[in-house]
């Protein structure tokens, strides 16, 4: 890998380390953002999506007669108006467009309809008459891998298998001293973005459709309409940025092809589509819920010997990008820790209970919880101190993985866990956990740690571009694919450019997620948008100071040697060229004023056998510490406090950090306690955020943020690596743990909702009882 | 009937209202804070012809006190109630319950007339409004008629609330000196929740720990909200030191008939109206100590 001439001291660095207030904080605070969908035209129309009746049947007959004639209807689709390939999905385009034959989840869309006001359309779908003959549903991902299942698609319900295997687990398990085994189950969770799916989209008079529609990855969902409509791509532009919120949920395609559809069909006149909180919940993609069977075993002296995993993973109706999860579940299933021996396997199993696919975690969240919670109970049971025995597991840079391969990228783990065994709540969790309130009440303070993949691992193209343009007023235009969903990328490119350049942060614009306006520089997914696209701008910025430089030197006539960067300006014998200057003198010559920036992500070479495309060359790590308070009268928890430990290498923006720590902090501790989208017979009985608990401020503890920096990564832009996904995992294996510390009782099912903490707190004073008579 | 299709129509004042109502031509609806009515109207469920938007009735909109008792108009917002030293004093159970209800925004619209109106067996001022022997005064065009709150509501989301009739005062007995009250609730979360098991309790106090005489009533555990007699007989029977508060509350478990939801099991429930009942006791008596 060629060093980048970003190696600077700390000292010496301007932007980069700095607490930046983010460059798109100011209008998201004040409401003065408008997001896509919250525009409106005189001339809009209204788009609707008419959607399965049932989770399974199949369809004899659409008749769309009657709605058409609705007054104020302007057009109605199904699967005949569909130019090109009825499908999509990111790895196999498995999903309808419009269904023709048979649904297979109530998300599922048949007709779409296009009116002169929302209420309009709403009516126009009650008048659309779809005849169907109900088929069993199948609602059990385990049950829908027996051969008495209903078959979903053409080649079964299994849609990939994914298997690890090393060294020899059945003697391992001989030799053990110690063997923990248990099951858990995880919750289906929703995104719960603050904006739903929607945006709108219009066709010109020569036939240009522009699609105005939040997404995280521009160019990879032009790719998808284009397949749909039989459409030149580059007669489709995509704006996908700005974005209330995504964490995975906008991954996949979410109602791009549908804008395009109807577009096409409103003679010119733009058409929006803006999902209710309650099309969202039936028809957008969750959290794939998982069965992770685990064997665990140990030495005497803490030293882990075998792990075998079985991971079921329900993927719903279709697999957008679910083979990907389960495969990323696997290679993450053993923690950051050197098992010699092991057995994974994993399946993603399509089920009619909705669709599921990307989400912040990726799989990793749903395992995690299983090999820490083996971790703290091999510890327990040999009197082991919870932190000696990760450490005394965890792999260091240079050693062999669990999987068999060598770590060659930077490894925080043990630093995290240093920190961790240092800081205030731990070291004094005795003396915090017995300042409880009232008597009924009880504390319980724990850790875990756990690591995250960055990029795409084998077998995917991962590749990131930025360019960066001079403007006529002196500003530079950063340009990256990548969108700004939330997680304050935006303020990182600006800050990366305006070290580079050596300029002021106020003199850089961003541009972000516009197949017009940036390069395919690939998705915001995988913790890889702040390293990748860093690391693009920070690849780009030397070409522009190049360009700067050389068109300095023509100017002054003097040879570019000569010339002297200064901050904003540049510099020749005391005479001083200003951005401005620079642009005219490009404008008059007519050359470009624009440069690019490309890279590859670093990958490993051999692929493991099996493993859907382990191991990442990357990963970030982090540990948590918790501390918990259990109402045992009523099973109610509350975290009160938490620590987060991450090693995201080299940190661009502490502030954006801890915005992240933060975040990932309160979306963990929502899933181990409170959401979960119930679904009963392929029926969604979780409606809206009625019924659908997310942590409010209310149960937002104090979080504390201390990053580990010692470890930066070479390859990323100034030694940044990503953190977007770990910093919500390992917390929930903590509270799982810190329930057990308060009350004695496990919980292996989440949500840990008060009922389910409640009767374990039951069935242990049933047991308490029996077994001291 | 679409949403753009129905008509609101603002009365200036309370007896221009009561005729808007008696029109049996008109299929109308009072909406007051709208916390509900928005939400049902957009669900399909409550679609009128009219809504009869009543929030600006200032009339019915106060705390008073009168001839030993407090007046509420149905128009007050559960922020009124918080902010009320008057309630602060003499009904703390109710000022607490409200605290309770969604979040704030939604205090500072909802209506208590609008909570007992809607009938929910789950709302969360209800239970204090029983342990404060309420009374409410239904009036129509020309009549009006007084109510115990125990005999307005017949089953969930109905009453006894005829269409020409509206509730156009709420009167509480205060507490007097020894008397304590306490609301509890236990939601999925702390905030923005609809109860799985809320309780109301209300104590008059003779000396030390023992309980002159005392009223419990349950939210979310019966179609209506219930009061729990056989506890409130066993209250009195020996001082309420916390091995009596635990077998008062295990009683509490006999007294319910709650279902299963989405929310929680019917078992769950069961057991929480134990649990609240012992933790508002608990809290209670530590209160009456501290006092």
């Amino acid at each position: 890998m060629k060093q980048l001439n970003t190696t600077k001291n700390e000292q010496s660095l301007n932007w980069v380390g700095k607490r930046v207030k983010r460059i798109d904080g100011p209008e998201k605070v004040t409401g003065e953002l408008k997001y896509m969908t919250d525009l409106h035209f005189d001339n809009m129309v209204w788009g609707k999506v008419l959607r399965a009746k049932y989770p399974h049947a199949k369809i004899k007959s659409i008749h769309t007669l009657n709605a058409e004639k609705l007054p104020g209807v302007v057009c109605i689709l199904t699967h005949k108006d569909i130019p090109g390939f009825n499908g999509f999905g990111i790895v196999i385009p498995d999903q309808p467009v419009l269904c023709s034959n048979i649904v297979r989840c109530t998300g599922d869309a048949i007709c779409l309809v296009a009116a002169e006001s929302e209420e309009i359309a709403e009516r126009a779908l009650e008048l659309i008459d779809v005849e169907y003959e109900l088929l069993e549903v199948v609602t059990d991902a385990e049950k829908a891998m027996t051969a008495s299942a209903p078959q979903l698609h053409p080649d079964g319900n299994i849609h990939s298998h994914v298997k690890i295997k090393n060294g020899n687990t059945e003697e391992a398990f001989i030799e053990a001293n110690i063997i923990v085994e248990n099951t858990f189950y995880s919750p289906r969770q929703m995104h719960a973005f603050i904006e739903t799916e929607g945006g709108w989209s219009v066709m010109d008079a020569d036939g240009f459709i522009t699609i105005h529609c939040p997404g995280q990855y521009a160019h990879r969902d032009r790719m998808q309409i284009a397949r749909a409509l039989a459409y030149n791509p580059e007669r489709i532009r995509v704006i996908s940025s700005p974005i209330g919120g995504a964490f995975g949920g906008k991954d996949e395609i979410t109602v791009q092809i549908y804008l395009a559809l109807l577009a096409m069909h409103t003679n010119g006149r733009p058409v929006k589509i803006h999902l209710s909180r309650e099309e969202s919940v039936i028809a957008g993609i969750k959290r794939h819920p998982f069965k992770v069977h685990m064997k665990t075993a140990a030495k005497k002296d803490g030293t882990l010997i075998a792990n075998e995993v079985r991971a079921v993973a329900d993927t719903g109706a279709y697999a957008s990008l679910g083979g990907a999860v389960i495969a990323l579940a696997i290679e993450h299933s053993c923690g950051p820790y050197k098992i010699p021996n092991v057995n994974l396997e994993g399946f993603c199993v399509y089920t009619n209970n909705g669709i599921s696919g990307a989400f912040r975690g990726f799989g990793v969240n749903q395992v995690c919880m299983g090999i820490e919670t083996h971790l703290d109970m091999i510890a327990e049971r040999l009197n082991m101190d919870k932190v000696e025995i990760r450490k005394k597991n965890v792999y260091h840079q240079g050693e062999i993985s669990s999987l068999g391969h060598i770590v060659k990228s930077s490894v925080g783990t043990f630093k995290t866990l240093e920190l961790a065994e240092n800081c205030d709540l731990w070291k004094n969790r005795r003396q915090y956990k017995s300042a409880v309130s009232e008597p009924w009440k009880k504390r319980g303070v724990a850790l875990a740690t756990s690591f995250h993949g960055i990029g795409m691992g084998i077998g995917l193209p991962d590749y990131g571009a930025a360019s960066i343009e001079i403007l006529s007023d002196g500003k530079f235009l950063v340009a990256v694919g990548c969108e700004e969903i939330g997680g304050g990328n935006s303020t990182a490119y600006a800050q990366v450019a305006a070290e580079i350049l050596n300029c002021d942060i106020n003199n850089i614009k961003v541009v972000q997620g516009d197949t017009s306006r940036t390069l395919d520089g690939g998705t915001v997914t995988a913790s890889r948008s702040t390293y990748t696209g860093g690391r693009a701008v920070a690849t780009a910025a030397p070409n522009m100071v190049k360009l700067l430089t050389n068109t300095a030197a023509e100017l002054l006539n003097v040879p570019p040697s000569k010339i002297e960067v200064l901050p904003n300006c540049l510099n020749a014998n005391g005479k001083v060229v200003n951005y401005q200057t620079i642009y005219q003198y490009l404008f008059e010559h007519h050359r470009s004023t624009r440069v690019e920036g490309h890279f590859i992500l670093p990958k490993e070479k051999v692929e493991i056998e099996g493993s859907g495309g382990a191991p990442h060359h990357l990963y970030g790590y982090l540990t948590h510490v918790v501390m918990v308070e259990v109402d045992t009268l009523t099973g109610e928890t509350d975290v009160l406090r938490v620590v987060s430990i991450p090693d995201a290498g080299k940190v661009i923006n502490p502030q954006g950090l801890e915005g992240q720590a933060e975040g990932g902090a309160v979306m963990g501790i929502g899933y181990t306690l409170y959401e979960d989208v119930v679904i009963e017979n392929g029926f969604h009985k979780t409606r809206n955020f009625t019924d659908y608990i997310i942590p409010t401020i209310r149960e937002t503890p104090l979080i504390e943020t201390f990053p580990v920096e010692d470890t930066p990564e070479e390859s990323g832009p100034f030694g940044a690596k990503g953190i977007g996904e770990v910093v919500m995992i390992p917390i929930i294996a903590a509270i799982m743990s810190a329930i057990y510390d308060a009350t004695g009782a496990r919980i292996y099912h989440l949500p840990a909702t008060p009922e389910r903490i409640f009767n374990a707190l039951k069935e242990l004073k049933k047991q308490n009882v029996y077994s001291s008579r | 009937m679409l949403v753009s299709e129905i008509e609101v129509v603002t009365p200036a004042t309370l007896k221009e209202c009561l005729t808007m109502i008696a029109n049996e031509d008109m299929n109308t609806r009072l909406i007051a804070g709208g916390t509900d009515a928005v939400v049902r109207m957009k669900e399909g469920k409550w679609r009128p012809s009219t809504w009869v938007n009543i929030k600006g009735l200032r009339e019915l909109r106060y705390i008073i006190e009168k001839d030993g008792a407090i007046h509420i108009g149905p128009l007050t917002t559960h922020t009124d109630i918080i902010k009320s030293s008057l309630l602060q004093k003499k009904a703390n159970v109710l000022v607490e319950a409200s605290r309770e209800v969604g979040a704030i925004q939604m205090q500072n619209v909802g209506t208590i007339g609008g909570n007992i109106g809607t009938a929910s067996p789950a709302g969360d001022t209800l239970p204090a409004l029983y342990v404060l022997n309420t009374v409410l005064e239904l009036s129509t065009r020309n009549s009006k008629r007084i109510v115990p709150i125990e005999e307005f509501f017949t089953g969930p989301g109905r009453t006894i609330l005829k269409k020409n009739e509206m509730i156009t005062n709420i009167i509480v007995q205060p507490h007097g000196e020894n008397e304590i009250g306490i609301f509890q609730k236990l939601g999925p979360r702390k905030a923005q929740s609809i109860s799985i098991v809320n309780v109301a309790i209300s104590l008059l106090m003779e000396k030390d720990r023992q309980v002159l005489s005392g009223k419990i009533a349950f939210g979310s555990v019966a179609p209506t909200i219930i009061r729990a007699k056989k506890c409130e007989s066993i209250l009195t029977l020996h001082p309420l030191t916390d091995e009596m508060i635990q077998n008062v509350a295990k009683v509490a478990w006999k007294e319910v008939m709650p279902i299963t939801d989405v929310r929680a099991t019917a078992e769950y429930r069961r057991d929480m109206a134990s649990s609240l009942l012992e933790r508002g006791l608990y809290r209670l008596m530590r209160r009456w100590e501290n006092k």
